[in-house]
């Protein structure tokens, strides 16, 4: 089987795979940014007093976790533009992954938070401390610790689903795979390439998550 | 130095601060005692506004505690409180612990902090553990952490809310024997527990609440012996047998 694997196409096509590997990688962290600004905007409007707002976000959060990406995407693609909105394929390929894993980071900040026991914000309280600085000092270096790990496996869930964007014909790794299979009629050697960079990826991202194990969470018992 | 005037507060239907008048003079040790669920954490909270009350008057060194306009923060910076359940920072070492509000929230600087934390990490006992994380301590070094945390804000008020009832036996004292100093050098302390012995060596006054009202007010001595109303009588009972 192996002598049939043309190795010298995937040579001949790593000019294209490198830059639609660069494309995965900066379309996946500018909406890798985005979504934790959404995140946390999300979170704090999920935990705020106002009911108002509270809900909102609770909107915002559930009708993205129980719907598809695809759908979502699709939802972009063609409906803005069917409601006058016109937005470049890469711009409407981001917009859809922030809002989507937006909504991720909500709920895996919101969690980290929630399990800071609430005595401990009573004796900030009781200090004097004011929401900020029990917010800055005793709630997010705990949440940070307890958040990362998951954090990390959202960001690699991004970096995956930034596939779907070939769907929208923006250039990006999965879309490679697809140009060598209609050109060359060689899907395996198209989509093993294409899934041989999105493991490089992978695996960075899971190194640093057990490395920030390490470092991050703050000591234990001993 | 407090002073409680009608003060009621609910939790919907449940009246859960009924009428209470208490005054307490500067330097003077008050015990609060009383069956589980009668008010007592909710009292002290109040004092500090970790609950507001709806009704009554509350007046802290000076300070309208009941008027929604008073600023809570420079109160809180004045009043050490002390939970059951220690609630140290977990993240922090114990010296992290002690020096955190001094320098948010009075803006001491941060070198003269960690003096003035290490200095009274010693008076409780504990000034080689300057450097431990609350889960390498002990239930009563852990407490005695968070007394020296109250204590590094240089507080006029101590509020203590059952400090040793979650501690093992053998943790207990060494714990009652910080309290016990703070009271001799002239700390206004309340104190809710049912430890006697506390009560008896330094307390001026013992409370005694039920159901959200103060029953009774007697100095120790007279409050354990000849109790005057029989909800107090039936309680001392139960305690005793324990
Ligand atoms: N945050 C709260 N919301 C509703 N009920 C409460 C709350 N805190 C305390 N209670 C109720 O108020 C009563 C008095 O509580 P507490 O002051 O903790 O009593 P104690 O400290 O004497 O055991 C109890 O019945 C308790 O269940
Ligand atoms: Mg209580």
């Amino acid at each position: 089987m192996l002598e049939t694997f043309n190795f010298r196409v995937i040579l001949e096509y790593m000019p294209l795979y490198l830059q639609c590997f660069t494309a995965t990688l900066w379309l996946s962290a500018v909406s890798l940014i985005g979504a934790l600004s959404v995140g946390i905007v999300a979170c704090a409007m999920r935990l705020s007093q106002s009911r108002i707002v509270s809900r909102i976000s609770g909107i915002y959060i559930e009708s993205i976790r129980s719907t598809p990406l695809l759908a979502q995407l699709y939802f972009f693609y063609f409906g803005l533009p069917s409601l006058g909105i016109r937005l470049p394929e890469a711009v409407t390929g981001i917009l859809a992954l922030t809002l989507n894993s937006g909504a991720y980071y909500a709920e895996i900040i919101r969690a980290g938070i929630q399990a800071i026991p609430y005595g401990q914000i009573e004796a900030g309280i009781a200090s004097g401390l004011n929401y900020f600085q029990r917010m800055r000092f005793i709630v997010l270096p705990q949440a940070l610790g307890l958040t990362i790990k998951p954090m990390l496996g959202q960001a690699i869930v991004l970096v995956k689903d930034s596939s779907l964007l070939s769907l929208i014909s923006i250039m990006e790794l999965t879309r490679a795979g697809q140009l060598l299979t209609s050109d060359r009629f060689m899907p395996a050697e198209g989509f093993l390439t294409t899934a041989a960079f999105y493991l490089v990826v992978y695996y960075i991202l899971k190194s640093i998550s057990g490395w920030s194990e390490k470092r991050l969470i703050f000591r234990e018992a001993h | 130095m407090i002073s409680f005037k009608n003060v009621n507060k609910w939790f919907g239907d449940l009246h859960v601060l009924n009428n209470i008048n208490l005054e307490v003079e500067k330097g003077e040790v008050v015990v609060v005692c009383g069956p589980s669920g009668s008010g007592k954490s909710t009292l002290i909270r109040c004092i500090n506004r970790l609950e507001p009350i709806q009704e009554g008057e509350l007046i802290v060194d000076d300070m309208k505690v009941h008027d929604k306009k008073t600023n809570m923060t420079q109160i809180r910076a004045e009043i050490g409180f002390i939970f059951q359940s220690f609630n140290l920072y977990p993240h922090m070492t114990a010296l992290g612990n002690v020096t955190i509000a001094p320098i948010k929230v009075r803006k001491v600087k941060k070198e003269e902090a960690e003096k003035l934390g290490q200095q009274t990490l010693e008076r409780v006992g504990l000034g080689g553990k300057a450097g431990a994380y609350p889960a390498q301590l002990s239930g009563g070094q852990q407490q005695r952490v968070a007394i020296a945390r109250g204590l590094c804000m240089r507080p006029k008020i101590m509020l203590f809310d059952e400090p040793t009832s979650a501690l093992d036996p053998e943790m207990i004292n060494e714990v009652l024997d910080v309290m016990v100093d703070l009271a001799k050098e002239g700390m206004t302390m309340i104190v809710v527990t049912h430890e006697m012995g506390f009560a008896r060596e330094v307390a001026k006054r013992v409370v005694f609440m039920d159901e959200g009202q103060i029953i009774e007010i007697a100095p120790p001595e007279k409050f354990f012996t000849k109790p005057k109303s029989d909800r107090a009588k039936l309680f001392l009972s139960k305690i005793l047998t324990h």
